[in-house]
Formats: structure tokens, sequence, C-alpha cells
């Protein structure tokens, strides 16, 4: 287990071209020590090249990059020996059961003893729920059954660092709960880098955030922090009745930052952005209602969650993109 | 730390060798512990010792039948047997690459080196067993009546030895060319193309004619020669004295080169 405060991860101007398209541009990230890092980014951002370059699977194009202070291309099987890796697609010996696979895997690490190796194999089945499906062939497993078996054999050694690449995608809401379960059992043991397109797991499990986009990073952080970006107050106004009336009403406010309107089943919903919360608390409701034929059914304030602070970020990226 | 980890003891492997144990341990396990091999063995038995007993029946009454059994049995393992050797060394690389198995071990403490020759030792030596040296066993009994002890165990293994080399060039082949290719097309295309270009004799004309010398550094004399019936195997089988053995040194040398290409592609290819 690494008890040193350097970075576990740690690169500097790390990039990757295929076929002259650049799938990672010069990346500069770092992951502390015992921390679960949620590695966020659209579909093509670079979050699987850059777990490759860190995995030694892929050679970097330019800069460089270490694992526990360990060059990522010249030290990879040293890094190799205390890492467990989940991939994106994970795919395994269809013929062995999931024990044997284990087994398999822990050959790589262990020469021995052969009762102790049996022991933690059976320890983590049994942590990732399927000691009962132990000696049935890979073949038959489910998704969610084969996830179950990648988080196993990514931890199977006790890893320093666990980098799992959407761990809980084709799990079930249950599935899902039960990584993160394991995530965090494991947080004091290890550190975990994951990526990830549930935000809801990541906000519930992750200390640190990273976002890439379109191969670059866009922000890195505690989780509060990135949380805390571009943070604006908006609530939420639902009413039945005449809608324009109200929407004429709030846009003349000078206090209203902006109004995003939904409607629905005759009733009409705006998320309200103000820049002043103390008197949209005090206005709100009663400016909605000033002009009579108007029932509101739902009014409250909403918390920017981790969505929105992605969509944003995102958002914001491809515009100085473009 | 908890008491399993405490008990275990880690591997120590360094440099090519790191993961080699284990990788030809499951190699050898997918051979031997799954259908893979008694289903190569099941085949070779077939198709070898089948065909001979079928020549030799068919021939029974003439007095040339043991000649006929054996020239039939040295042609079906020149011209088919090198198809199993080829469709066993592309699967084992570009099977693992296509299903994404090959990632997922080299993502652990496995060296490439030792990836590609834990394949080639379980494929060789399953090859070995399977190919030759059961089928070897099988036609020496099949031949000892007939030819009344004409065919000694030492010819049989001197046949099978110049077989087996043939198929071993093939083997390492098609793993080398699993590097390079992604798909079964070119590896199957190149390798079949090489393996019949020697003894066809619509092809053999040209290469007879041009390049003559192909012949001494490729393994096509080794087991079939149409043309001028000086193939090697027929020497051993004859207990004669090898007009050459350059052949047999150049597939010997083929194997070392395409093993090492196949282990510089491999340590270059990204997942």
């Amino acid at each position: 287990m690494s008890t040193s405060t350097s970075p576990v991860i740690e690169t500097h101007g790390l990039a990757k071209t295929y076929k002259g398209v650049q799938a990672l541009k010069p990346l500069d990230l770092q992951v502390q020590p015992n921390s679960i890092c949620g590695f966020l980014g659209p579909n093509g951002a670079g979050k699987t090249t850059t777990i490759k370059l860190l995995l030694g699977l892929a050679r970097p194009s330019g800069g460089a990059g270490k694992v526990f202070g360990l060059d990522i291309v010249k030290e990879n099987d040293q890094i190799r020996r205390r890492v467990g890796y989940l991939s994106q697609d994970p795919r395994y010996y269809e013929y062995m059961t999931a024990r044997q696979t284990l087994r398999f895997t822990a050959s790589f690490f262990y020469e021995g003893p052969r009762a102790a190796i049996e022991q933690r194999v059976a320890e983590t089945l049994d942590l990732v729920g399927l000691a009962d499906k132990a000696d049935r062939p890979v073949k038959g497993f489910s998704g969610g059954e084969k996830q179950r078996l990648g988080i196993a054999q990514a931890q199977v050694n006790y890893p320093d660092l666990l980098i799992l690449d959407e761990p809980a995608a084709s799990l079930d809401p249950q599935g899902r709960h039960d990584v993160l379960d394991v995530m965090e059992r494991l947080r004091k043991h290890t550190t975990i880098f994951y990526s990830t397109h549930i935000l809801d797991d990541v906000q519930r499990v992750s200390d640190t955030v990273i976002i890439l986009n379109r191969g670059e990073l866009v922000t890195q952080g505690p989780i509060e922090d990135v949380l805390a970006w571009g943070q604006t107050v908006s609530f939420t106004l639902t009413v039945k009745g005449d809608s324009m009336g109200v929407e004429a009403r709030l846009r003349s406010q000078p206090w209203v930052t902006g109004l995003e309107e939904m409607s629905r089943n005759g009733r009409v919903s705006w998320r309200i952005q103000v820049s002043d919360r103390e008197q949209a608390e005090n206005e709100l409701v009663s400016l909605a209602l000033a002009g009579g034929g108007v029932t509101i059914c739902e009014f409250g304030c909403r918390t920017q969650n981790l969505e929105d602070v992605f969509l944003n970020i995102v958002k914001e990226s491809n515009h100085e993109y473009k | 730390m908890s008491t399993s980890e405490a008990l275990l003891v880690p591997r120590r492997e360094r440099g090519w060798r790191m993961g080699l144990a284990s990788m030809l341990g499951k190699e050898l396990a997918a051979w031997w512990r799954t259908r893979r091999g008694w289903v190569q063995c099941l085949m070779a038995l077939l198709v070898l010792n089948g065909s001979l007993a079928l020549n030799l029946n068919s021939n029974k009454g003439s007095t040339n039948a043991v000649e006929n059994a054996t020239t039939a049995l040295i042609i079906t393992v020149g011209l088919w047997v090198p198809l199993v050797a080829v469709s066993l060394g592309q699967d084992s690389i570009l099977g693992e690459k296509h299903s994404g198995t090959a990632a997922w071990v080299l993502s652990k403490p496995l060296r490439r080196p030792a990836y590609v020759l834990s394949k080639l030792i379980a494929d060789g030596l399953g090859m070995f067993v399977a190919w030759a040296a059961l089928p070897g066993v099988g036609v020496y009994f099949q031949l000892v009546g007939p030819a009344d002890g004409y065919f000694t165990p030492l010819r049989i293994a001197g046949v099978m030895g110049v077989h087996y080399l043939n198929l071993l060039f093939f083997l390492t082949l098609a793993l080398m060319l699993a590097t390079f290719f992604n798909s079964r097309g070119p590896v199957l295309g190149i390798s079949l193309a090489l393996a019949w270009a020697g003894p066809m004799p619509f092809i053999s004309d040209p290469i007879q004619k041009y390049a003559s010398w192909l012949y001494e550094i490729l393994p096509w004399r080794l087991l079939i020669d149409f043309r001028s019936n000086q193939a090697l195997a027929m020497y051993l089988a004859n207990g004669r004295p090898l007009p050459t053995v350059t052949p047999i040194i150049a597939t010997a040398l083929w194997c070392v080169l395409f093993t090492a290409v196949a282990i510089w592609r491999m340590s270059r290819e990204e997942f």
C-alpha cells in the first residue's frame, strides 16, 4: 500500500496522436494517494486513451507520465505489478470459470502458497458477490456479472492503484450501488482512478474530479471546487393558469438573469437563474401570483449538481473550441 | 494488510520472462485441460494414420503397397498439415487481439516477449504431441508388419522430425503474420501460398527456372519434391544419407527469425 504523499499519477504534456488525429492533447494531471478520482468527459474525450497510456497499452506521442513516480514508458513493468485495471469492455477467456480467471490473474502477481492464493480468490469473489457463481464458465455470465468479475480481477493483487474504465456501465441500479460500495470499502487501501458517464456516482464517491473534452483537460480539482464552478443560484417555479403573464413579470425583474421554460401536462415550469438570492426568495412567489388567475404548483431553490457543472463546462469548452 | 496478503509470495520474474510462467501455464491448460488437445490428437490420428490405413488396404497385394502408402502419407503431411499449424498460430494471437483478451493479459505483469513465447511453446508442444509423436508411433506400428521391419523407429522419427520442423515453420510464420495483420485473410493467404508454392508444379516451374535456390532455403524440399523426387523425408524413410542439410538448417533459422520478428512487432503493438 502506498504511504507517500506525492501524486500517484502525474502527467506533463502527455499526448497521443493516432494516424494524424490528436486523440489526447498535452495533458497535465495529478491524482493524489488514497483518493477516488472521477475521470469525466464525453465519448471520444480521450479518457480511455489516457488510461491505456498509463498502463503501457499504448505509447505516448509526446510528453511524459509517472505512476508511483515511475516512468510510464520505461518502467511500466513495475507499474503494472502495483495496478489493478478494469477495461471498458472487459473480456476474459470464456472457457475459464470465474475462479479460474481470478486464479490465473493472481498467478501474475503471486507464486504461492497455493492455499493463500485460493483464500485471496475466495475473498475477492465474495467481495463482488460472485461466490455462488465461482465455478461457472465465464461464457454464460451476464454483462453485469462480467463487470463484477472485472472488478474482482482488478483488485485480486491488492493494488496500490485501481484504474477502472466505466466500471458501472453495464450494471443495473443495484449493481451500480454495489460497485460504489466496493469502491468506498477499497478507498482506505488504494487510490481509485475511474472514468464514468454516470455523474451521480461521481458526486457520491469521488474526492476529486478531472474533466476532459476533445482530448483536452478542461478542469481538475476537489469535487467541492468543481461543484462551485460558475455557481449561480437558481429556482424552479411551476404554475397552472396564466403563465404568459407570470413570464412577463419575471422577465421584467433586473435580478432575474436567466429563464428556461418547460411545459408539461398543462403546467408551465421555469428554471429561474437569479443574481440576488434573498430578493428572489422574498419576491418570486408574490410576483407570480400578482396578476391573478395562476396557481403555484411547485416552488423551490435548486442546487447545482455535477451534471449541471459538467454540461456547462463542456458547453463552454466546445464554444471556445469553435 | 490482511492475513492472506501477508502470506502471499510475490513473483520476482524480471525482464523478458516476466509473466511467462503464468501465461505458459494457461496456454498449456488450454491445450490439455480443454478439448483442444484431444481433438487435435483425434484429427491427427484420423488424417494421418487413417489415410495410411486406407492406402495400405487399397494397395493390398501390390508389390509397391508400402511405398505408395508412405509416399501418399508424406504428401498429405506436406500439403495439408501446415494448414493446421497456420490455423492454430493465427488463432493464438489474432483471436486474442480481436476478443480483447490480449489487451487484458498485457495490462498485467506480462512482458510481450513472454506472451509470444508462451503461445509458441504451448502450440509447438501441442502440435508435437498431437501431429508428430502420437501419429509417428501409430505409423511405426502400422508399417512394421507390412514393411517387414524396413521402417525402423529411427527412420520414422527422422521423417516425423522433418515434418515437425515444417510445421514449426508454418506455426512461427502464422504467429509472426498475426502480429502484423488484424484480419485472417492475409495471414492465411501468405502462409498457404508459401506452403503450396514449392510443391505445386504449375507454380514451382517458374521458381525452379528463375530462383531454384529458394528450394535450398525454404522448407519445400523437406517433404515433397514432385519434380526430382529428392525430398529429404524420402531419404530419411529409406535410411539413405541426406544429399544436403541446408533446407533443414535454413528452416530452423527461419523459425528463429519469425519468432524474433513476432516478438519485435508485438512489442510495438498498441491496444
